[in-house]
């Protein structure tokens, strides 16, 4: 469930790393816009991969 | 900063380097599994040091910081979304590792072939491979002579950088296979991260800070840090630059290969977190450089000249630089020496045995370790072309490679996928790229990073409907949820 929960989350993510910088706040012309947002989406992006990937096992097949 | 001190700099690399790797010869290299694998039992720990050194190298502290330099934020965007991509590692990552160990593959196309039980979808894939990451290896050697030549105002000239970068590659591969690679990208990738992020906090405070550095950017330069920002990044090129390069991770050979390679699927989960750890801070740290040489140097010739600009001027220590430059060498040679052993791999498994070659294990080996400096020579020609804009170069090779990824998915996600599916999506996909390439790169508007995954996409799922798919069980494994 979390595996499947993180994941859809990244889709997410993704989605937003183009739709919210060319649609939203492209016009900002400081960090705190797209500078800023994008550096947010990766931290996202690692918290979510170490939730997907929580279940793996030293022996799982 | 002089040349002195650049040749000095190269030559404690090239010692260290090559103590590591003659230190990294444990065990015995004697198959193809223990020389290109390291037997399937490498560790979390370097195995993502090695994979950040692999995937981020000449193109990220030079053409990322040249590409910021040119077209601002969303060259951090473009950066960003490849970096999401690599996810896929948490979705491919176990499936590869299972069927690896379960059949025995030693490369990526050898999957696919077993998979769709067809030597030809091995062929194709591995040719695909071998078309497209000669000019990718290429772009590596590139950086290292832009970077050497820029450092020394031409004291090292273009081409003696780029003979350095290849002697080092094929004898880094030499020595112990994959443990040595390992082992110097490791070496490698910690002295980059340490190195660079200190450049950058030193820079930006010599600049007045990180605040006042980008209000800066904000008074004299506005549109560097918003998008579409200058132009260079109008929607259509954004997403042609990130389509192929977010399923890097599976079409690229020579890290896809790497998902074979750990001990267990918690050293996969180490070597992920870690990698996309180091990888954020790469990223970031390459994009301020970019946005500092705009501060400091707003009119240099050409872009890919930030990075090195930045490193020889007054702003950074002539030590540090040095450091700098030799850690971004040292990761050019480490992306390249990677992209060899995973060709020779390739080339002896997937296209001289499939040919009629011999099937034998250390025959194969003989033949992978031959073709090693045949690849280099070739790399080292196309780079010799010196061509501009290193990035746009580099993503022309993904944009090939992707074409492989309708059948990756497939081969795990779609049993009714086919043989002739996935030879059509990939022949098909290539001569699609390559007509875009030789014919100005464009149509409709959309250029050969949007258009081949789709290309490819449709002709895997068509032929694979029109197609009658494979009598009897698949190989194990493939289909199974994880």
């Amino acid at each position: 469930m979390l595996r499947k929960s993180a994941l859809g989350l990244m889709a997410v993510v993704i989605v937003a790393c183009y739709a919210v910088p060319f649609l939203w706040i492209g016009d900002t012309p400081r960090w705190t816009g797209s500078f800023l947002f994008w550096c947010l989406a990766g931290v996202a992006v690692i918290v979510l991969n170490a939730a997907a990937m929580a279940g793996f096992r030293e022996d799982k097949q | 900063m002089t040349t002195a001190y650049v040749l000095a700099g190269i030559a404690c690399y090239i010692v260290a380097s090559l103590c590591v790797a003659w230190l990294s010869r444990s065990g015995t290299s004697a198959t193809m599994s223990q020389y290109f694998l390291g037997d399937r039992a490498m560790g979390g720990v370097v195995s993502a040091l090695s994979y950040s050194a692999t995937t981020y190298s000449a193109f990220m502290m030079v053409g990322l910081a040249g590409l910021t330099y040119k077209g601002g934020v969303g060259a951090l965007g473009f950066e960003i979304v490849y970096f999401a991509g690599v996810s896929l590692v948490a979705v491919f990552g176990p499936r590869f590792w299972a069927v690896g160990r379960a059949h025995g593959y030693i490369t990526p196309s050898e999957m696919l072939g077993h998979r769709y039980g067809s030597r030809w979808v091995a062929i194709a894939a591995a040719l695909t491979s071998l078309v497209f990451l000669i000019p990718y290896s290429a772009v590596q050697l590139s950086g290292v002579g832009y970077l050497l030549s820029g450092m020394t105002d031409g004291g090292i000239s273009f081409g003696a950088g780029i003979m350095v970068a290849t002697a080092l590659a094929i004898v880094f591969s030499y020595i112990a296979g994959i443990r040595s690679v390992m082992w110097t990208d490791s070496l490698q990738a910690l002295m980059m991260i340490t190195a660079s992020l200190l450049v950058a906090v030193l820079v930006v405070e010599r600049l007045g800070g990180f605040a006042a550095m980008f209000a800066h950017i904000t008074e004299t330069r506005p549109e560097m840090l918003q998008v579409p920002g200058p132009g260079l990044f109008s929607f259509p090129t954004f997403l042609g630059l990130t389509l192929p390069w977010f399923f890097f991770s599976i079409s690229n050979p020579q890290v896809s290969q790497r998902l074979f390679m750990p001990a267990s699927l918690v050293q996969m989960r180490k070597m992920l977190l870690l990698f996309l750890c180091f990888g954020l801070v790469y990223t970031v740290v390459s994009v301020v450089w970019g946005f500092s040489a705009l501060v400091a140097f707003p009119e240099l010739e050409r872009p890919d000249l930030a990075t090195s600009s930045l490193l020889a001027s007054e702003l950074v220590p002539p030590v540090l630089g040095v450091i700098v430059m030799v850690g971004i060498l040292a990761a050019a040679v480490s992306t390249i020496d990677s992209i060899l052993l995973t060709l020779g791999a390739i080339f002896a498994r997937d296209v001289y045995a499939n040919l009629g070659g011999s099937r034998q294990d250390a025959h194969q080996l003989r033949i992978g370790k031959l073709v090693i400096p045949v690849i280099c020579g070739l790399a080292m020609i196309f780079a010799s072309l010196e061509l501009s804009m290193i990035a746009i170069l580099s993503v022309a090779a993904s944009a090939g490679l992707v074409v492989v990824v309708p059948s990756i998915i497939g081969a795990f996600f779609w049993r009714r996928a086919t043989a002739a599916g996935a030879l059509a999506s990939i022949c098909g996909g290539v001569i699609f790229v390559l007509w875009m390439y030789l014919s100005g790169n464009a149509l409709w508007g959309l250029n050969a990073g949007v258009l081949g995954l789709p290309v490819a996409s449709v002709l895997f799922v068509a032929v694979s409907l029109l197609t009658r798919p494979q009598s009897g069980p698949l190989p194990e494994g493939f289909l199974r949820a994880r």
